[in-house]
């Protein structure tokens, strides 16, 4: 993991009085009632916004800033830890085996009752509140105006890496190859942009643990599996305030082999 | 030199009984089709107590990894009640198609499946 080069400890939370009223707006556009409820949203009351959930449905849907507003759900119980993910996006993307744009990390607790190990797939979080586009001093990367992706303009990356300190998520590596940093784009110019529906990692899946699409499609396997009350969702790292657009559940259910 | 005998004696006569006592086929990991699955002689002879008849005679050949040469060696297989799902099966031992990171350790190796002493 990386090794911050600064003393975090001695740096000054900033406070939501200093938050500027354009940023506030744009939080509130956001749809506060998907990201206090089910992505554990921090930066204003939850409370609040739990009425509001019940209160309206319709609200609560239409507040995805994005069309298509993209983005990812994966069930944790399913991973295995193939990597036929990774391998697959190393292989769309060009990816060099040094650097990654989705990784499997695993949490093993050899004392637990039952199961004792369990894999984590992490990429690119495409937050909505993005920490690295914020800090980048040339604008390379940035959030796409349309489908919310976070993009990289390698052209403009000078290589300073201060977007690879600012994100919560350790998602992004400096590619020697690109002489610039790089990261997931969720295949965008790979597939996306190509008529492809699907990212390689969530094609390349045997378990159906990647389930990738669009947000604010009410019809999508992406939405209706955010947007119940039967099963946990949460968000990595919500307390970075950076409200994600990939999400994390686990079903209890048996799997469904094709 | 003397010392040097003594101590090689012991080992052996460490080692020989613990060699002795292994009379089943060990760790076998299994790669195909996704890596990887620790199937754990271990747990399931000396620990669960099942003989080898219980898998030898019909479901699994003596021979290690050959049944991953099949097509049909496949997780939908084993829900179906095939290979590991003989007893995988949610009755005599939990079902093929729960607990997935019980027996998949992944690409990254990860040990024994159920994280036990090893």
């Amino acid at each position: 993991m990386k090794q911050s080069k600064h003393d975090l400890g001695s740096t000054k939370n900033e406070g939501m009085e200093n938050v500027p009223m354009e940023e506030r707006r744009q939080f509130l556009k956001m749809g506060l009632a998907i990201t206090g409820i089910f992505a554990g949203g921090t930066i204003f009351s939850a409370v609040s916004v739990i009425d509001r959930v019940f209160a309206s449905s319709e609200e609560f849907t239409a507040q995805y800033p994005y069309k298509p507003h993209y983005g990812m759900i994966l069930f944790q119980n399913r991973c295995v830890d193939c990597e036929r993910c990774v391998a697959a996006c190393a292989e769309t993307n060009h990816v060099p085996h040094e650097g990654y744009r989705t990784r499997i990390l695993m949490k093993e607790m050899p004392d637990a009752v039952g199961l004792k190990r369990e894999f984590i797939p992490v990429l690119c979080n495409h937050c909505n509140v993005p920490q690295c586009t914020r800090v980048c001093p040339t604008k390379a990367t940035y959030k796409d105006p349309v489908n919310g992706i976070v993009m990289m303009d390698t052209s403009k990356c000078i290589g300073c890496l201060t977007c690879q300190e600012g994100c919560p998520y350790n998602a992004r590596y400096f590619d020697e190859h690109r002489q610039a940093v790089d990261k997931c784009n969720f295949c965008f110019d790979t597939r996306l942009s190509k008529g492809e529906k699907l990212t390689a990692c969530a094609a390349a899946c045997p378990a159906s643990c990647r389930v990738f699409g669009d947000l604010s499609d009410k019809g999508s396997d992406l939405y209706k599996a955010i947007h119940q009350l039967e099963r946990p969702v949460w968000v990595l790292r919500p307390e970075a305030g950076t409200k994600p657009s990939v999400f994390y559940t686990k079903d209890t259910s048996a799997v469904a082999f094709k | 030199m003397n010392k040097h005998c003594a101590t090689i004696a012991i080992c052996l006569a460490i080692a020989m009984p613990a060699v002795a006592a292994e009379n089943h086929g060990g760790d076998v990991v299994y790669t195909k089709p996704v890596k990887s699955v620790l199937f754990s002689h271990k747990l399931h002879v000396e620990e669960k107590g099942l003989s080898c008849d219980m898998c030898h005679a019909r479901t699994f050949d003596m021979q290690a990894l050959k049944a991953q040469e099949n097509a049909d060696f496949t997780m939908k297989s084993l829900v179906e009640g095939k290979y590991c799902g003989a007893c995988h099966n949610g009755t005599m031992a939990f079902a093929s198609n729960t607990r997935c990171a019980a027996c998949h350790t992944g690409v990254k190796g990860g040990g024994p499946p159920r994280g036990g002493k090893h």
